[in-house]
């Protein structure tokens, strides 16, 4: 006999992986729409997209409200549904349907595949909602490949464009090189373990004492997760995949694919490395000071916007990275302090990006020298690209404050002088990094038209949503910072 | 002591095989050369009675995917000696060494030196050889692997599934040619509609 145990089927909380199978299901309904009306059906098919998404936030809100049945944990620890997923879940849903609102009349009037774009969109989408509720580096691998792979894809969409395809290639060597790390560090951390669930992993690593093979994994898997959230100095593909990729998708990259990274990053850091946090912290450390600082500085130097907010957002991911520097002490605040960043940067980052992709289909230039004159032109763009810079740059009453408030309150939280030197040194970034969103400022409102060209920019119904949504969320959290739902604890026991 | 002659000779072949890869200048005789460190590694798994894997070693990597790196070497008209005297970015290889060394001096310091003493620190690399244990007494690998696949996995099964379709997808969209495309050269930032 071969079978020496019966196999027993597993059971499945389908109410808790409802968010992932409705967009699978949308997903594959995209396919078919594209297959059997082609040409006919290109026009519905954003706006198909679009919905599918926010159906899929239909689950995701009806789990908010059963919180007492949280947390849902199903294949023996491996999968978790939680507050802390379920917020990043509705992140994801929310970011996506404004990257597809951006994409619309860009894909359409650039004549580029669109029924492809919108599949790959929402199978990227998928995997993001499973990297909230892994907790087991085999579905955190695939959850990272399935949302990159259709990424690098996407990298390289204008494919008659030179810029595009090295886009495209120079994400795919990076990221793949990057995995390649990140499995090796997961091997060994396997290894210790004998069992690949991270809330077994952190037992493990507790009672060994191998030190140096420890910090070795350690060192693997973080470096594999700095080239994914773009770190330095992991981030030197970003600036020139932001530049080369179709901009709508670039907002994705920078908001939706970062901040999958990050979710990968807390999760493992804070479950699995609870207690190797001296091996870990001054990793952290250095990759979050080193990060801030190099991506500011560069920054400053950028004539071209798209690149300008790729620095930017890699200066972002540096703040992004500081509470994990002090995780060992305060690990609830300190994903708590991240969540709450990421919310308010995908807001005001994905407006940035929408300002862009408006001024752009009159301007048809990336160049900051081309935002002279905004004001006369568009004073409606102008004061929203204010907002967002403000909000970027960290100035009351935008959201972008509160996420910096937070991240100082959690590096002085546990009173060493590691946090407060990364607190001190964040503050010395904030107002570096002011300088340069204040120079698009000075372009827009002082500057004349480069052209003297005073014609209207035709803001789209579908630019004209994703503006308003961006707009609000990054005011309201701003103003009332209570509207974002506590994350709650990380930390699950194994059942 | 056979495990020992048995370990050595496919080590031997393992590391002989992945020196040729980026030793040998014809990139037809780097790609046959992987095969042999395939084979190594399928070797090594057997020994360790993880019979499924080598298996797949195998059929997969050996056979299939080398087929498809032979294939793309073949269509690309690269399966001549390479000129690798030109070095495009000055410094570059320097570099590269110096970041090889740098890793492997990690991961040699990271199985030889010990943890710390006071806490019962070992060296990692013991030389003590390892054990098999399988989760159900009694069963052969390829059935506990089917069984962690559908019952824990399950979810990470299905979005493999997901995966392999959206990147065929992707892939048959930036190959295609759509009538006349050619490949037109933007200037830098003008290339946004």
């Amino acid at each position: 006999m071969l079978i020496a145990q019966e196999f027993v089927r597993p059971i499945i909380d389908w109410h808790g992986v409802a968010p992932e199978l409705t967009l699978l299901a949308i997903g594959a309904m995209v396919t078919l729409v594209d297959i059997i009306w082609n040409e006919k059906a290109q026009r519905i098919i954003p706006t198909l997209t679009g919905l599918g998404f926010l159906a899929a936030l239909l689950p995701v809100l009806t789990l908010w409200s059963d919180r007492d049945e949280l947390p849902r944990v199903m294949w023996d620890g491996a999968y978790v549904v939680d507050e802390y997923s379920l917020v990043l879940k509705g992140l994801f849903l929310v970011s996506a349907y404004v990257v597809v609102l951006l994409a619309t009349n860009y894909m359409h009037d650039g004549d580029y595949y669109e029924g492809e774009f919108y599949q790959l969109v929402s199978a990227s989408v998928v995997g993001m909602l499973v990297m909230t509720s892994a907790r087991d580096l085999i579905s955190i691998f695939v959850a990272i490949e399935l949302i990159s792979i259709p990424a690098y894809l996407m990298a390289a969409w204008r494919k008659r464009d030179l810029k595009s395809n090295e886009a495209g290639l120079k994400y795919m060597l990076m990221g793949v090189f990057a995995s390649a790390l990140m499995l090796y560090g997961m091997s060994l951390l396997y290894g210790f373990a004998g069992d690949t669930r991270l809330a077994a992993i952190a037992p493990a690593l507790r009672s060994s004492e191998s030190i140096p093979l420890i910090t070795l994994a350690v060192v693997f898997v973080v470096v594999g997760f700095g080239f994914k959230v773009s770190a330095v100095p992991f981030h030197t593909w970003a600036p020139d995949t932001y530049e080369g990729a179709p901009t709508p998708l670039t907002a994705f990259l920078a908001v939706a694919s970062k901040a999958a990274g990050f979710v990968a990053l807390m999760s493992v850091v804070i479950v699995a490395f609870p207690e190797q946090s001296g091996v870990a912290e001054p990793l952290l450390w250095v990759l979050a000071a080193v990060t801030m600082t190099v991506g500011n500085l560069i920054a400053m130097r950028q004539t071209n916007i798209v690149r300008m907010l790729a620095y930017s957002g890699i200066a972002q991911a540096g703040y992004m990275i500081a509470p994990l520097a002090v995780f060992g002490d305060v690990p609830s605040s300190a994903a708590r302090a991240i969540v709450i960043y990421l919310v308010i940067y995908a807001a005001m980052n994905l407006g940035a990006f929408a300002v862009v992709i408006t001024a752009a289909r009159k301007t048809r230039s990336g160049e900051i020298s081309s935002y002279g004159g905004l004001f006369q032109y568009a004073p409606g763009l102008a004061v929203l690209m204010t907002l967002f810079l403000f909000s970027l740059a960290g100035i009351p009453p935008f959201g972008g404050w509160y996420a910096k408030y937070q991240v100082f309150l959690v590096l002085v939280e546990p009173a060493t002088t590691a946090g407060y030197v990364l607190a001190a040194i964040g503050a010395v970034n904030a107002v570096l990094a002011a300088f340069y969103y204040l120079s698009i400022m000075k372009q827009m409102w002082f500057m004349p038209e480069p052209n003297g060209d005073h014609t209207r920019v035709q803001i789209t119904p579908s630019l004209q949503a994703a503006l308003a949504i961006t707009a609000i969320v990054t005011l309201v959290t701003g103003v009332l910072p209570g509207v974002i739902p506590d994350v709650g604890d990380l930390v699950v026991a194994l059942p | 002591m056979i495990d020992v002659i048995v370990f050595a000779i496919s080590a031997l072949i393992i590391i002989g095989g992945a020196i040729g890869v980026i030793a040998l200048p014809n990139p037809v005789h780097a790609a046959l050369s992987l095969i042999a460190t395939f084979f190594g590694v399928a070797v090594l798994f057997v020994q360790q009675e993880a019979h499924f894997l080598a298996l797949v070693q195998v059929v997969v990597y050996a056979g299939a995917i080398v087929v498809l790196f032979l294939f793309v070497i073949m269509l690309l008209g690269v399966d001549r000696a390479q000129e690798l005297g030109v070095e495009p970015l000055a410094g570059q290889r320097a570099a590269g060494v110096a970041v090889g060394a740098v890793l492997l001096a990690l991961v040699v310091g990271g199985l030889f030196l010990s943890g710390d003493p006071d806490r019962g620190g070992a060296v990692a690399l013991t030389g003590q050889s390892g054990q098999v244990v399988p989760t159900v007494e009694g069963e052969q690998d390829v059935i506990q692997l089917a069984r962690d696949l559908f019952t824990r996995h399950l979810l990470t099964f299905e979005a493999t599934g997901i995966l392999l379709t959206v990147a065929t997808v992707g892939a048959v969209v930036l190959v295609r040619a759509r009538g006349a495309e050619d490949l037109i050269l933007d200037e830098p930032g003008t290339a946004q509609h």
